[in-house]
């Protein structure tokens, strides 16, 4: 319970005055509290999103089996994959030919996506991951549908795994190097 | 029946199949009567993030009965959740409360982890209680804007969404999303936490203090505000509790109740910090309003001293790759930004749960609106409205 202090009449008012006067003038300093104005000029200025922000998923398809793991997990599933299974030259001199998955469509529906990070989670082999790009919006909404050369374009823009603070005991991952 | 030609039903079935089409336009229908004049605040409103519709029944200014007509945007989680599996349900219940969706996942986990019978590491259960912390943060410091936009001082809504964006950074650095975190995992977290994020969180800490003195001398010192909430919409403590209150409306009415406190689950670290629960004993919009910035303070101070004691060590406990819960029933409830939420889950064993009821505590909170509106005049229904704080998401669900 606060103390009830004897007030004079308009007291309150003019405090909250100051507060407002107070900010304007904050607003005009270039690194005081909040660092100047707020907004930022957008087309022109660009804020830096974090590097873990989840913006769109890129697709590394080199390392892409088609195991369909992230299209079976995703919430709303709307990940599409097709793939079709060809026999791979063997390793060594006399070995089998080696049976291997090629992809012949990965779609993601960004219409339908929520942004929820399973589909980059649960896959086993590091194909997919996050970038903290988020300027695709489209006209047209089947144009979200991004398909498998969009999303390895994405993967340009992915940042390195950041390291962790201290006392953890979590390995940082590494983005593959093309 | 859908539509159906009057003149192909028999005349015997006709009056049945009347009295069936008016049952199911009663929902409207109700709230119609000839006695004073109807008011209808919503469905849609510039003020509120969300659908809700307020029938007032009125006697000139004064208001004889209001009735909330909650529905509009019922999103069916209970049923959706009985064909999701576990790690899918987290990314659906973070839309419920969405302004701080990190602590509607923490009940639903914790009852999950309950049922399986694992317990995350120390560590994760710190970070845990930090990002439900930063989420009750970013939920009540824009309360105190919005309460500031309803009753006519625009400027502290500005200030709120601008300290706001502080915690927002933070959480979003930590998990990479701002308002849809998705983090919080079976047996641990989804990560471990970014370098510096601690030293960047006691910064945003600190914003966030002069943020609640700034609100404290902009709006609660305020004599027209304080002349729009004292003594309006006095709830009384047996009242509040007969309508199911939880959370800063029921402390606002000097009930010293706090889940974080009084029943903190297994998984969740509140006893190892020094804190207090601040309650108010008029139970008017102001003591609601001035207990929710009381609890902005308090949980600066709880993450401050978490921050501190972080041990290292894993986030993530041994799971197994795919969660099957085994049978049984668990209710873990904890208190959320607006009260108390809590997920029963009924598992039979399988991939999905049976059947999950969520227990949301705005649901309840505007429950007592027609109770508390009965007899006020119009304007005050809106500081009533502002102070008992229900995300519409949160009522329909």
């Amino acid at each position: 319970m606060p103390p009830k202090k004897p007030t004079i009449p308009g007291r309150g008012l003019l405090k909250g005055l100051g507060v407002t006067f107070k900010e304007m003038v904050n607003t005009l300093k270039p690194d005081s509290r909040g660092g100047g104005p707020v907004t930022v000029q957008y087309p022109h200025e660009k804020e830096e999103p974090a590097p873990r922000a989840r913006g769109v998923i890129a697709l590394y398809e080199e390392n892409c089996t088609a195991c369909m793991l992230c299209a079976r997990e995703c919430p709303d599933w709307c990940i599409f994959i097709e793939a079709h299974k060809y026999l791979a030259p063997p390793r060594r001199e006399g070995g089998k030919p080696r049976q291997k998955n090629a992809l012949d469509r990965f779609d993601i529906d960004f219409s339908l996506c929520m942004f929820c990070g399973i589909c980059v989670e649960v896959c086993p082999f590091e194909a997919l991951f996050w970038s903290p790009e988020y300027e695709y919006s489209e006209l047209k909404i089947a144009d979200l549908l991004h398909d498998k050369t969009r999303l390895g374009q994405w993967f340009e823009t992915v940042p390195d795994f950041e390291p962790y603070e201290g006392g953890s005991e979590a390995k940082v991952k590494k983005v593959p190097q093309p | 029946m859908g539509n159906v030609d009057l003149t192909e039903i028999p005349e015997s079935q006709k009056l049945a199949y009347i009295a069936q089409q008016a049952a199911d336009g009663r929902v409207n229908l109700e709230f119609e009567t000839d006695e004073g004049m109807t008011l209808n605040i919503g469905p849609q409103h510039p003020a509120t993030h969300g659908t809700l519709r307020i029938v007032a029944k009125l006697d000139g200014e004064q208001v004889i009965s209001c009735e909330p007509a909650p529905g509009y945007m019922h999103r069916g989680y209970e049923k959706l959740t009985e064909v999701r599996t576990y790690p899918q349900v987290t990314t659906l219940i973070n839309r419920i409360d969405w302004l701080g969706s990190f602590a509607n996942e923490v009940p639903f986990i914790l009852a999950a982890e309950q049922l399986m019978g694992i317990e995350a590491p120390p560590r994760a259960q710190y970070i845990r209680t930090i990002l439900f912390e930063l989420s009750r943060i970013a939920n009540i410091s824009l309360f105190l804007g919005d309460l500031g936009i309803q009753l006519g001082g625009i400027t502290v809504g500005f200030y709120a969404f601008r300290d706001r964006e502080f915690v927002l950074n933070q959480i979003e650095a930590v998990t990479g999303g701002r308002f849809h975190p998705n983090f919080d995992r079976i047996g641990g977290l989804k990560d471990d936490l970014p370098k510096g994020w601690i030293a960047e969180t006691k910064k945003a800490m600190e914003k966030m203090r002069a943020f609640c003195d700034e609100v404290e001398d902009l709006l609660i010192g305020n004599e027209i505000f304080q002349a729009r909430t004292r003594g309006i919409g006095v709830i009384p403590p047996e009242i509040g509790l007969a309508y199911g209150l939880t959370g800063a409306n029921i402390r606002g009415s000097g009930v010293d109740w706090d889940l974080r406190r009084d029943r903190c689950p297994a998984g969740l670290v509140y006893d190892k910090v020094d804190w207090k629960v601040w309650t108010h004993p008029d139970g008017d919009c102001f003591a609601r309003s001035w207990v929710r910035l009381q609890e902005v303070r308090e949980a600066t101070k709880i993450v401050d001293q978490l921050l501190d004691s972080i041990p290292s060590g894993p986030v993530m406990a041994k799971v197994p790759r795919i969660i099957k819960v085994p049978e049984g029933e668990a209710y873990v409830a904890t208190e959320n930004p607006l009260g108390e939420m809590g997920y029963y889950i009924v598992s039979q064993g399988d991939l999905v749960p049976f059947r999950v009821k969520i227990r949301s505590a705005s649901f309840s909170n505007v429950s007592i609106v027609p109770w508390v509106c009965r007899g006020v005049y119009v304007p005050d229904v809106i500081s009533i409205l502002a102070s008992l704080y229900f995300i519409l998401g949160d009522i329909d669900r």
